[in-house]
């Protein structure tokens, strides 16, 4: 896991390096999957209008004739069907790599194997649509596979012995389920992200269009190649397989039907065990969210922040007795996978994990400054365990220290101020990439609340130009000592800042707890 | 790195994944290691169908519902044939073949596909009943109690020869794709 994890981390830093963290393709890899289905959904629907069951084959040459939209159209859809397939499998390598597979995020993986069945299966009756060498090899070690199921009343594979020409039947069924499945497709994608509030469904719109546009080129460029047509009297020889759908073909061929089965059961067990597989021990659980409902004054932005749909306004039933809010939030420990985002959206400081919410960062970053000192104006930089050029592995990078955050979107602006207050010259937030958050909108939010404002914001009094935020991934530590060296060299030439000694952060918090409770009974009359 | 030599290098990126698609996408493989042939034996017969019925016990029939008390039950099934196969003299194949269904009440399905080398080769084909019915059912409809194949079949490298039943002409007959 180790070795993949670095990988992935050298992957991630060098497609950063080419087209920048906002097209990285592999930040990308699910809502690329959408948008090619989108793709072949629109190809998909002009082949169809091109395609007869009476004659499979001879109206596949027939498309290929049509030389300035046919032919390309189909290669789109071809290479379309192919790449999802490897973006498909780089999204789930990157989920399991990154752990984002167990608790509440189990729905997403399982539903997310249902769903590249799916993909196999319709492009497996797609293949067999064709009707050429491929197809019949597909059709017939399909056959045998699903003659082992007391399903049928008669075997399957007896329709391709030659005995008696192909029936329409089941060209015309073969072309129901290859339309019928995209729907069920389509059901599957929502069941997928059901439980992600704002999901990503597309890449950015220039990725998009370079992911379509690349595929064009290839299908203008280097066309889908004329396989010969399938013969059942005659063995298919050499021809070109698609080994995005075919890689079982070999195996098929090999070994008997009921062992194919049983790797393909193997497999599918060994995937649907992954929740369980890689879920750490009890006690090593990061534990879900709590709401302290002293302190929550019921303003939704927790509700409003988490990525995960964990959090639900209710009503306050002691509201009147004690004059808060009328609302409290309230987390569901089933859907929280404790990104802690909660707790850096909560000005009062009320809620998050146990050990991460505001006050207990106060607590971490009092410590902090306790036994580090950080002065001399020096530069501290506050860095993601997960991204961040993997530093927080160290107490120190290139002289500065480093105070390191379970996630940016998990950090209390309250850190930051606190840490400039004790003598910190700059804080250097080291975030990772937006797309790239293991909890979906960290960075997003971080960036929000530290220059615009968002609740939680980093107060008016703090000198912003002391303040920066930078995105770097695990594998991308040449990007945190770039920006390191120009942030030290800004906050140089800043005059030091004038101290505010009267300020207690600690007692701030104090006194907006018992702000949120004068509100609370202001609002209750 | 500029930035024209990092746009280059993301072009590059990209056609090299374009290109592995591509060349995933239509790599040659072939299916057989060794470029021979197929004797192909496949066809569906009825058989013989028997019935066995017995007569319901009354107790039986006081336990089912009223619309369903029948004083005989009958369970129908296809009783089994060998197919016994000699290829140049050599005993190929000899296998029981039973009707298809968890009853063995649907008809008897035949598939088996032999490899042989090209050239001219020596076939005996036989389809025998198993046994012989008690009571047998429809048997005006069902296969001959025994079918016979013996015959010369000369093969070229990757042809499939089949092997099936023509219910018609109530025989065994070999077919090569031209003469379906």
């Amino acid at each position: 896991m180790y070795v993949a994890r670095r990988t992935l981390a050298r992957a991630d830093a060098g497609l950063n390096r080419l087209y920048g963290w906002r097209y990285n393709p592999l930040y990308h890899s699910g809502a690329i999957v959408l948008a090619l289905f989108v793709v072949l959904l629109i190809t998909g629907i002009y082949l169809l209008f091109f395609y007869h069951i009476s004659a499979p084959y001879q109206s596949i040459l027939d498309i290929d004739r049509q030389v300035w939209l046919g032919r390309w159209v189909r290669g789109v859809h071809r290479y379309a069907s192919d790449a999802a397939v490897v973006a498909a499998g780089f999204h789930a390598l990157r989920m399991f790599v990154q752990r984002r597979t167990w608790g509440p995020r189990t729905l997403a993986w399982v539903s997310g194997l249902v769903l590249l069945a799916f993909v196999f299966l319709c492009g497996w009756t797609g293949f067999v649509m064709m009707w050429d060498v491929q197809g019949q090899v597909l059709a017939q070690a399909g056959a045998r596979l699903f003659d082992l199921l007391p399903i049928f009343g008669e075997p399957i594979s007896r329709a391709f012995t030659g005995e008696r020409p192909i029936p329409g039947a089941f060209f015309f069924l073969n072309l129901f389920a290859h339309v019928a499945l995209p729907i069920g497709l389509f059901i599957i994608v929502w069941v997928h992200v059901s439980r992600l509030a704002r999901p990503g469904l597309f890449p950015p719109r220039r990725l998009t269009w370079t992911v379509v546009g690349a595929l064009t080129a290839l299908a203008v460029l280097w066309p889908v190649a004329t396989t010969p047509p399938a013969d059942l009297f005659a063995l298919p020889g050499r021809a070109p397989f698609d080994w995005f759908y075919a890689f079982w073909v070999p195996l098929a061929m090999a070994v008997s039907p009921v062992a194919l089965w049983g790797v393909g059961l193997a497999l599918a067990v060994a995937g649907l065990a992954v929740p369980w597989l890689t879920r750490p021990r009890v006690a090593r659980r990061p534990p879900p969210s709590k709401v302290d409902e002293r302190l929550c004054t019921g303003c939704e932005q927790c509700y409003l922040d988490c990525p995960y749909e964990a959090i639900a306004m209710i009503e306050r039933p002691d509201a009147l007795r004690t004059g808060k809010s009328a609302l409290v939030a309230h987390v569901d420990p089933a859907l929280c996978v404790s990104c802690g985002l909660c707790a850096g959206s909560c000005a009062p400081m009320g809620v998050g994990p146990a050990g991460r919410t505001g006050r207990a960062q106060l607590g971490v970053v009092r410590d902090f400054v306790a036994a580090h000192r950080p002065g001399g104006r020096d530069v501290v930089l506050v860095a993601c365990e997960h991204g961040a050029g993997s530093i927080t592995a160290a107490a120190e990078y290139d002289g500065s220290l480093v105070y390191p955050v379970s996630c940016g979107g998990n950090l209390h602006t309250s850190v930051v101020e606190y840490l400039l207050r004790a003598g910190a010259g700059g804080v250097l937030i080291v975030s990772c990439p937006p797309r790239d958050c293991r909890h979906r909108e960290g960075p997003k939010w971080l960036e929000a609340r530290l220059f615009h404002e968002r609740e939680a914001e980093l107060r008016d009094r703090v000198d912003r130009r002391r303040v920066r935020l930078v995105y770097a991934a695990a594998g991308e530590r040449d990007v945190v000592r770039a920006a390191l060296a120009t942030f030290r060299s800004d906050v140089a030439t800043l005059d030091a800042a004038a101290a505010e000694p009267d300020v207690d952060l600690e007692r701030l918090c104090e006194l907006t707890e018992a702000g949120a409770t004068e509100a609370g009974a202001e609002e209750s009359k | 790195m500029t930035n024209v030599a990092r746009g280059g290098l993301g072009a590059l990126g990209v056609a090299g994944v374009l290109a592995l698609i591509r060349v995933l996408s239509f790599a040659p493989y072939t299916t057989e290691r060794d470029a021979g042939a197929i004797v192909r034996l496949a066809w569906r017969a009825r058989g013989e169908r028997v019935r066995d019925c017995r007569h319901v016990t009354p107790e039986e029939l006081a336990k089912l519902p009223v619309h369903m008390r029948q004083e005989e039950v009958c369970e129908g099934r296809v009783l089994p044939y060998r197919l016994v196969v000699d290829l140049d003299d050599n005993a190929a194949v000899s296998r029981l073949i039973h009707g298809a269904g968890a009853r063995e009440d649907r008809p008897l399905y035949v598939f088996q596909d032999l490899t042989v080398r090209p050239g001219v080769h020596r076939i005996s084909v036989r389809f025998a009943l198993e046994g012989r019915p008690q009571a047998p059912e429809e048997t005006g409809l069902a296969t001959p109690p025994r079918l016979a194949l013996d015959t010369t079949l000369s093969l070229v490298p990757r042809q499939v020869l089949l092997v099936t039943y023509d219910e018609e002409r109530e025989q065994l007959v070999v077919r090569d794709g031209s003469t379906r």
